[in-house]
């Protein structure tokens, strides 16, 4: 039988002991103090039981940041239910695929987006409860008979103890990074996993009580996951905001509630620099900034520290290892700059040769990780498994090499994933898609460097004998098909593919001919 | 063509890849409805500036002049107006 642990519910319940009137999160429109928050949340675990989840069952989370999502996360963790969070600007095909592989059997949605409503008649098994209130329930589903969170609120607090206690190796969560048709590659996150990623990333950050933390990282993916959890742990306050879309909108915010906090990508913080009018704001209350999803060029790092924080803390992660590695103390981020820094405890990074072998200091060579925080596997996906969980290490994918003081720095990846703004993608996902166009015969997907987002999406075809490229179609297929941010950018059709001896498209060479 | 009439066919045309004008309301947000991200809107303010000759200050980039069909019409009618 495997140790039992105390989860992350049992420090977000001593805070609710300690400091229960204390704002733990904080949006546009409301407040939601701690005691409010776990109340909340052992309503969701009640009614949850009443429709008979029991430990071990699948939880579906598709929603937006806000206190309904905080709440189903604890509240299903309550329940020994594992979580399911869900991208929010998947589609259909990836939710239905999703949900029926997880066999999630409760989805608490957000029904305010249209893609939603296709859940409704989509023949799940899962069972649909809306974290809408009845009357913000969109006209079509007003009379579907759904849950809704009224419902759910409404439900009586159990009046058991809290379960805070779980088996180390218990499913925590279930992370998708991919929706490839049949091959769904969800990271499986123990319990064990998320307490010692939260410990490692809190030993390395300076998050305090009373901090004001603004948070614009979506909790589906494991930063924003990470940046949940941590902040709540140590009893600081998250304040919401759920777009960059008005950079300017987020640094008012953040002058207006003394934000001591904040997270995001290269491009969060060249959109805050560009747009957001940081000089005219008065920021001085900000004390950490985390960066993290990939490297950040030097004068938008340079200009971070001169307007937000020069306490800027440098991060690199994977999914597949809970959320974080590495940090790169502040103190040494000039010094050390394109650095992403050194292990954070109880983390493990050796970088290898193709043959296995250890590189030494200098030489490039592919990350493999160990640690407490590295994922049990992926769910149900064995043959994935094996490729990336070897002989106990993850076998990350990336590349890179140790300085002489044992500073990392990346360079790229082994596989053809695409790293766009936050979100990692897999070509195959999108050629799986456009060649399912009758009139495509070949397609080959491939990122390109751009200055905002680190890469963009260029889809490279071949047409069948006889047919035209019709570029809006080609787009207007993949956004039926797959979510926003992977969406080609560029079309381009050609002739032929150049190859290698073996017929594998030399995808680099197509990739060259964009910027060219 | 009205403002109006522009402003839709260009979001229809460059993030719903159709001329279905049923495929947008008039008042749906870009943002809930997943329709335009952070990177789309500085795209959208790039065709503002070109089609009707008004410039966007940082400060104008909120949700009341840029997060719907009628907002983006109302915001034009004001900058022109001014």
């Amino acid at each position: 039988m495997s140790a039992r642990i105390a989860t992350v519910l049992a420090p977000i319940h001593d805070r609710v002991l300690e400091q229960g009137d204390a704002a733990a999160v904080v949006t546009a429109e409301q407040q939601i103090s701690y005691r409010a928050l776990w109340e909340s949340a052992r309503r969701v675990e009640g009614f949850l039981r009443s429709l008979g989840v029991a430990q071990g069952d699948r939880v579906a989370l598709i929603a937006e940041n806000s206190p309904q999502y905080v709440a189903v996360f604890y509240g299903a963790l309550l329940a020994g239910a594992a979580v399911v969070p869900m991208n929010t600007s998947a589609k259909m095909k990836d939710f239905s695929n999703w949900l029926n592989h997880c066999e999630a059997k409760v989805a608490f949605v957000d029904f305010a987006p249209r893609e939603t409503h296709k859940l409704v008649e989509g023949g799940l098994a899962a069972q649909l409860v809306a974290v809408n209130q009845a009357d913000a329930l969109p006209a079509p589903l007003c009379d579907s008979g759904l849950p809704t969170w009224g419902d759910v609120q409404a439900y009586e607090l159990p009046t058991e103890p809290p379960q805070l206690e779980q088996a180390v190796d218990g499913l925590a969560c279930i992370i998708y990074t991919s929706g490839t048709t049949g091959n769904p590659k969800g990271v499986m996150i123990s319990h064990g996993n998320l307490m010692a990623n939260v410990g490692s990333i809190l030993a390395a950050l300076p998050i305090e009580p009373g901090d004001r933390f603004l948070n614009v990282l979506p909790f589906y993916y494991s930063y924003g996951n990470s940046a949940l959890h941590t902040h709540l742990v140590q009893g600081a306050t998250l304040y919401l905001e759920n777009s960059m879309m008005f950079p300017n909108v987020v640094v008012s915010r953040m002058a207006q509630e003394k934000i001591t906090g904040f997270a995001g990508v290269p491009s969060t913080f060249s959109l805050l620099l560009s747009r957001g009018k940081v000089a005219e704001h008065d920021l001085s209350s900000l004390r950490y900034v985390l960066q993290a999803g990939g490297a950040m060029p030097v004068p938008v790092t340079q200009q971070v520290l001169e307007h937000l924080s020069n306490h800027v803390y440098v991060m690199y992660g994977q999914t597949e290892a809970t959320a974080r590695l590495t940090w790169l103390p502040p103190q040494h981020l000039l010094e050390k700059l394109g650095s992403v820094g050194v292990p954070i405890a109880g983390v493990e990074i050796q970088i290898r040769h193709p043959d296995g072998s250890e590189c030494g200091p200098e030489e490039d060579g592919e990350l493999f990780v160990k640690g407490a925080n590295v994922a049990m596997g992926y769910w149900r996906n064995p043959e994935a498994t094996a490729a990336t969980f070897v002989d106990g290490w993850l076998k990350t994918g990336d590349l890179g090499h140790k300085d002489q003081d044992g500073y990392l720095y990346l360079k790229g990846r082994r596989s053809d994933m695409i790293k766009s703004g936050a979100n990692r993608i897999s070509p195959l996902e999108i050629e799986e898609v456009i060649v399912e166009l009758p009139e495509v015969e070949e397609v080959a997907v491939v990122g390109v460097p751009d200055e905002l987002l680190g890469q963009t999406i260029t889809a490279f075809l071949i047409l069948k004998a006889g047919h035209e490229l019709n570029v809006r179609a080609v787009k207007k297929h993949c956004l039926d098909n797959l979510a926003s941010y992977k969406i080609p950018k560029q079309i381009v059709q050609v002739d032929a593919f150049p190859k290698t001896a073996s017929g594998k498209v030399k995808k680099h060479i197509l990739a060259e001919q964009v910027g060219d | 063509m009205s403002a109006k009439e522009k402003v839709k066919n260009y979001i229809l045309e460059n993030y719903l890849f159709t001329d279905d004008q049923d495929a947008l309301k008039d008042g749906d947000s870009f943002l809930e409805q997943g329709i335009i991200d952070s990177t789309g809107i500085l795209e959208v303010i790039f065709f503002l500036e070109e089609e009707f000759g008004i410039s966007v200050a940082d400060e104008e980039m909120v949700p009341e002049n840029l997060d719907s069909v009628n907002n983006l019409v109302k915001f034009i009618e004001a900058k022109s107006a001014a």
